[in-house]
């Protein structure tokens, strides 16, 4: 069966439509630095979608695209830092409120960023400056079992993953460096980089699986009067 | 006069209360039923907290704990409590220290302490007040700590966080020294084992005055001149599993003479060591080992009494509910050929804890403890094995800052 006359005239039109997003998207990013979709895939050492894992993508081509510092907030509520993970670009500041009655002593002995503060309520901080790219591991003085993360990146592109283990951007076409890091990830980041080229196609796809399993979740719905 | 003496110490406590960054005031009532010989906080000896004359409505613990910052890395922390029974002082303090909590640095952390406190040894009782949260009624181990062993001295830890740093685990050694515990080992020796909840306060007596066995045990008493050490080990498996490892000896000159209380020091040393896992699922699984030994030397006699006490527990938490069951065993050993205070025995503890909110906690906890023991035949007429059944129903209240 022919398709009708005016289902033809509408793919024209799409056809028509489609040609100049190309040819806006080609001005827009000149040379061959059109846009493509990078999808990272994350599976845990037993295949199944790893959710929260933090996924970076370093450009290797053409001159190093920073992101732009932010402001962050990273809160401290029931005794746990909210939120947990927090990705922030280099350079970024991040203000460190309590929302708890109690006072929180927070501090980090990572080599990213060394620092230690003491969060009384009602008594602001001014905001922590991280210049440094790595992981920040955060405790309180005062409260053993909290923990938290920062992670302070210099990549253009950086996310975290869904339900399905997925992380998705639109990223200028290239070779890219793909680290992943999971606060209970066992494996070495190092042994997990990739590198990706971004070519020709609308897409370009990577599944990456844990060697090793995760470390346990922390217990839940433990009193916080024990261990005191 | 004494009493009106009082009045102004209790509103400054209570002032202070008030105050005070961290408080809690817990009310524990309890409804009892014991088909034991007379208790050893009645005069008599027996493996548990309650005897049968004892049955009915009691008052468990009314605890009034305070915490208080001292600066960024000082904090002082104060628990007193009342058991409502006949000590020689109606309240007292079971733990009372300074703090000295520097932040972590370079991966390690340092903890000091400085005051009164308990030794590193426990498993089960990490709640708040030293208690347990799977029962009423400590192990034998922890019972014996609760009655006369106690930290007066100092302190220091220092762990290595290998958790904070990639790894699965961290490391900690503790050392202690002390002294006021010329009186450990007088209720190993007299008494034996008893499954309790009764934290002795400083400056509290073990018993009714004159009791035939521990005559006037006040044990945190210092009159020998020589100072206690203890040194420890720790490692911890994520936060799944603790094992705890700790050398305590309170070198007491077992010859030194207490003339205020005509009591003689007890030279007591032991090893304990335990383990205590962890599942996502709820369960809990602790066992526990102590090894010692405890002598003294009255007028040229080396009298000396080994012991050892072992306990293994599960718990699973459901939701609110905490169920939970304990075994113990206990030996008491002596080289006097008679036997004077030798004890055996054995006691399983099933208990059942709710917990609607933060406030309000039930307890149902049966208790059964079998033993053997010389004193009881030899000082009381009594058969000398004895299985003594203790039934409790415990509501406490607790509120203030610090609950939650």
């Amino acid at each position: 069966m022919r398709p009708s006359a005016r289902a033809r005239n509408h793919r024209t039109a799409f056809r028509a439509l489609g040609g100049l997003a190309a040819l806006l998207c080609a001005l827009a990013a000149p040379g061959n630095a059109r846009a493509a979709t990078l999808v990272i895939t994350v599976q845990a050492s037993d295949g199944r979608p790893l959710q929260g894992a933090l996924v970076t993508a370093h450009a290797l081509d053409g001159p190093a695209r920073k992101p732009q510092p932010i402001k962050a907030v990273m809160d401290q509520v029931n005794r746990a830092f909210a939120p947990d993970l927090l990705v922030i670009p280099v350079g970024s500041t991040v203000t460190f409120p309590n929302s708890d009655s109690v006072s929180h002593q927070i501090y980090s002995f990572s080599p990213a960023k060394r620092f230690q503060l003491p969060l009384y309520r009602g008594n602001p901080n001014p905001p922590v400056h991280f210049d440094q790219a790595g992981v920040v591991t955060l405790g309180c003085n005062i409260h053993d079992e909290m923990v938290g993360y920062l992670v302070v990146t210099d990549a253009p592109y950086y996310g975290r993953t869904d339900t399905r283990g997925a992380w998705s951007n639109e990223v200028v076409r290239g070779r890219y460096r793909i680290t992943i890091w999971h606060p209970r990830m066992r494996d070495e980041p190092g042994d997990l980089e990739r590198e990706l080229t971004v070519g020709e196609s609308d897409h370009a796809e990577l599944t990456l699986r844990l060697a090793k399993p995760l470390t346990p979740a922390p217990l839940a719905d433990r009193p916080h009067s024990w261990d005191y | 006069m004494r009493r009106a003496a009082l009045l102004p110490l209790a509103w400054l406590a209570l002032a202070a209360t008030a105050r005070a960054d961290g408080w809690e005031l817990d009310l524990d009532g309890r409804l009892v039923s014991s088909d034991a010989n007379p208790s050893y906080t009645q005069g008599g000896v027996s493996g548990v907290r309650y005897d049968q004359d004892q049955s009915g409505l009691r008052l468990g613990r009314v605890r009034l704990a305070l915490s208080e910052p001292l600066g960024e890395l000082w904090s002082v922390h104060l628990d007193a409590s009342a058991w409502g029974d006949h000590d020689r002082i109606p309240a007292g303090l079971t733990e009372a220290y300074l703090q000295f909590r520097p932040y972590p640095f370079a991966g390690y952390r340092l903890r000091v302490k400085a005051g009164a406190f308990y030794p590193p040894v426990s498993l089960e009782n990490r709640a708040a007040g030293w208690e347990s949260p799977y029962s009423l009624s400590y192990s034998a181990i922890d019972s014996w700590l609760a009655i006369e062993v106690r930290t007066i001295g100092v302190e220091a830890s220092l762990d290595w966080l290998g958790r904070r740093q990639g790894h699965d685990f961290d490391l900690g050694a503790t050392g202690g020294v002390f002294g006021w515990n010329e009186g450990a080992g007088t209720f190993i020796a007299g008494d034996g084992f008893t499954l309790t909840d009764r934290q002795t306060p400083y400056g509290g007596r073990v018993g009714l005055p004159g009791d035939p066995v521990l005559k006037n045990l006040e044990p945190f008493r210092e009159f020998d001149g020589r100072a206690g050490v203890y040194g420890g080990l720790e490692l911890r498996w994520l936060d799944r599993v603790v094992v705890r490892a700790l050398r305590y000896d309170n070198r007491a000159d077992p010859t030194a003479m207490d003339h205020a209380t005509d009591s003689i020091a007890w030279e007591t040393s032991f090893n304990s060591v335990g383990l205590r896992a962890e599942s996502a699922n709820g369960w809990t699984a602790i066992a526990q080992g102590l090894q010692g030994n405890t002598a003294i030397e009255p007028g040229g006699f080396y009298l000396t009494w080994p012991f050892k006490a072992e306990y293994a527990l599960v718990a699973k938490q459901l939701g609110r509910h905490m169920l939970s069951l304990r075994y113990d065993r206990f030996e008491v050993d002596s080289n006097i050929p008679a036997g004077d205070g030798t004890e055996t025995g054995h006691a399983w503890t099933a208990a059942w804890v709710y917990t609607p909110n933060e406030h309000w906690r039930l307890t149902l906890e049966w208790l059964r403890v079998t033993s053997s023991s010389y004193y009881r035949n030899d000082v009381f007429g009594l058969a000398v094995l004895a299985s003594e059944t203790q039934l409790q129903l415990a509501v406490r209240y607790a509120f203030g800052s610090a609950v939650r």
